[in-house]
């Protein structure tokens, strides 16, 4: 009796404060990705564009580790019962990955644009069972600056 | 090639549904699969009972004895004189194999059937009892759980129920913990079920020995107060408990006894030998 308090404490504790950190995180997300709209960021090998002087480069790197909370993972673990999409991961995943290319960008505010972006993913406490999982991505590029 | 920049409209990355309602309906699937696996195969055991002889049963549970033996207090004068008292009420019964009592040192005061025909009594039950007529009744439960088969039926579920939770969600995961109060609970239920029939039973048993049922709610009246407390804190924690309250089976049983007719006659005290208990 004591467990099933304890447990439904937990679930709901994941829930209502997972589901506001997502909500506040996905509100920054969008504002900073607004902000940044103006410095392209792609995966091609060449600069883009008519002017491609370059004066400066250099690797940018950006990560987060982002926890899933106790209801998304009981939740995956119903699911995984029945076979499906893990649909409670994905706005982790999502999460993770825009916030990683996010970091990467401000921490060079000034640079033109940042070409080869790679994305690397993997899980923390892989393996562990019992353990809350988290997962981190990794984002990074190279920084360009244009001759003016 | 001129960048435009822009943003996704929309994130088609995430699933846009209700993670409360997934989470319901995803529980809802597997109790009701757990649930209905393991109704079915209760039904199974019940009928397998059927099909263990005693003598296979002996057979099977010779080698089991209950807790470590130094708890155990064998070939006293006061299992002797249990063990008589068996015997003779076990001739109000239909039960055809002989039954061992065996007496264990313990503080709580409890009795109850084992597999292989043994009746484990705890040693301060002699403590709660003030008549030969209440532990006569305690006997007469036991008894009647033999006669039901209710250790094997108790005993098969537990290992249903644990080979379930280990096979679908690996043992000690939260899933368990999720899914285990709602079989617990089916579980507690059929068990009071079973109390109920076995005290209708030894009910029946000390009216055919003594010739009326006085003492038979002796033993619950002493453990009422003590259990009274512990239920008050959690209006909700009967439901999950594997005997019904103490008030609800003295109430039963007084009905029954006067639904039959059953006289309730003055009691006889606790023989010399079962009562030096209370002295030492």
């Amino acid at each position: 009796m004591d467990q099933l308090i304890i447990f439904a404490l937990l679930l709901s504790l994941g829930y209502f404060f997972g589901r506001s950190a997502e909500k506040r995180h996905y509100a920054s997300i969008q504002q900073r990705e607004q902000d940044f709209i103006n410095m392209p960021t792609t995966a091609g090998k060449y600069v883009l564009g008519e002017n491609t002087t370059v004066t400066k480069s250099h690797l940018v790197t950006g990560s987060v580790v982002i926890s899933v909370d106790y209801f998304k993972r009981i939740l995956a673990s119903l699911r995984s019962f029945f076979g499906g999409n893990v649909r409670s991961y994905e706005t982790l995943v999502d999460r993770a990955r825009r916030e990683a290319v996010l970091r990467m960008k401000e921490s060079c505010p000034d640079a033109d644009q940042i070409i080869n972006i790679r994305l690397e993913t993997s899980s923390i406490y892989k393996g562990q069972g019992k353990q809350i999982g988290s997962v981190e991505v990794l984002a990074y590029g190279t920084a360009v600056y244009l001759a003016p | 090639m001129k960048f435009k920049p822009g943003l996704p409209e929309g994130n088609v990355n995430v699933s846009h549904n209700s993670p409360g309602k997934e989470f319901l309906l995803l529980f809802a699937g597997i109790t009701a699969i757990l649930l209905s696996a393991y109704l079915i195969l209760g039904l199974f055991i019940d009928v397998a009972v059927n099909y263990i002889s005693p003598e296979l049963e002996a057979k099977v549970f010779k080698t089991m004895s209950y807790g470590s033996g130094e708890h155990q207090i064998e070939n006293s004068d006061k299992q002797q004189a249990m063990q008589i008292l068996v015997n003779k009420l076990q001739q109000c019964t239909d039960l055809p194999y002989p039954l061992q009592v065996n007496l264990v040192e313990s503080e709580t005061p409890n009795a109850f059937a084992f597999p292989g025909g043994k009746i484990v009594v705890f040693s301060s039950l002699l403590d709660s009892v003030q008549s030969e007529n209440g532990l006569a009744f305690v006997l007469a439960h036991e008894l009647s759980h033999f006669q039901n088969r209710d250790h094997l039926r108790g005993m098969g579920r537990s290992i249903v129920f644990t080979a379930l939770m280990s096979a679908v969600t690996g043992a000690g995961s939260d899933l368990t913990r999720l899914v285990a109060p709602v079989a617990n609970f089916s579980q507690a239920q059929y068990s009071q079920h079973r109390e109920t029939m076995a005290d209708e039973q030894a009910l029946a048993i000390i009216n055919c020995y003594y010739g009326h049922v006085g003492g038979a709610t002796e033993f619950f009246e002493t453990i009422a107060p003590l259990a009274g407390n512990k239920n008050h804190t959690s209006a909700v924690s009967h439901y999950f408990s594997s005997h019904p309250e103490a008030e609800r089976r003295i109430a039963n049983l007084k009905k029954l006894a006067d639904e039959h007719n059953m006289p309730r006659n003055k009691t006889a005290p606790l023989n010399a030998t079962l009562s030096a208990n209370t002295a030492e």
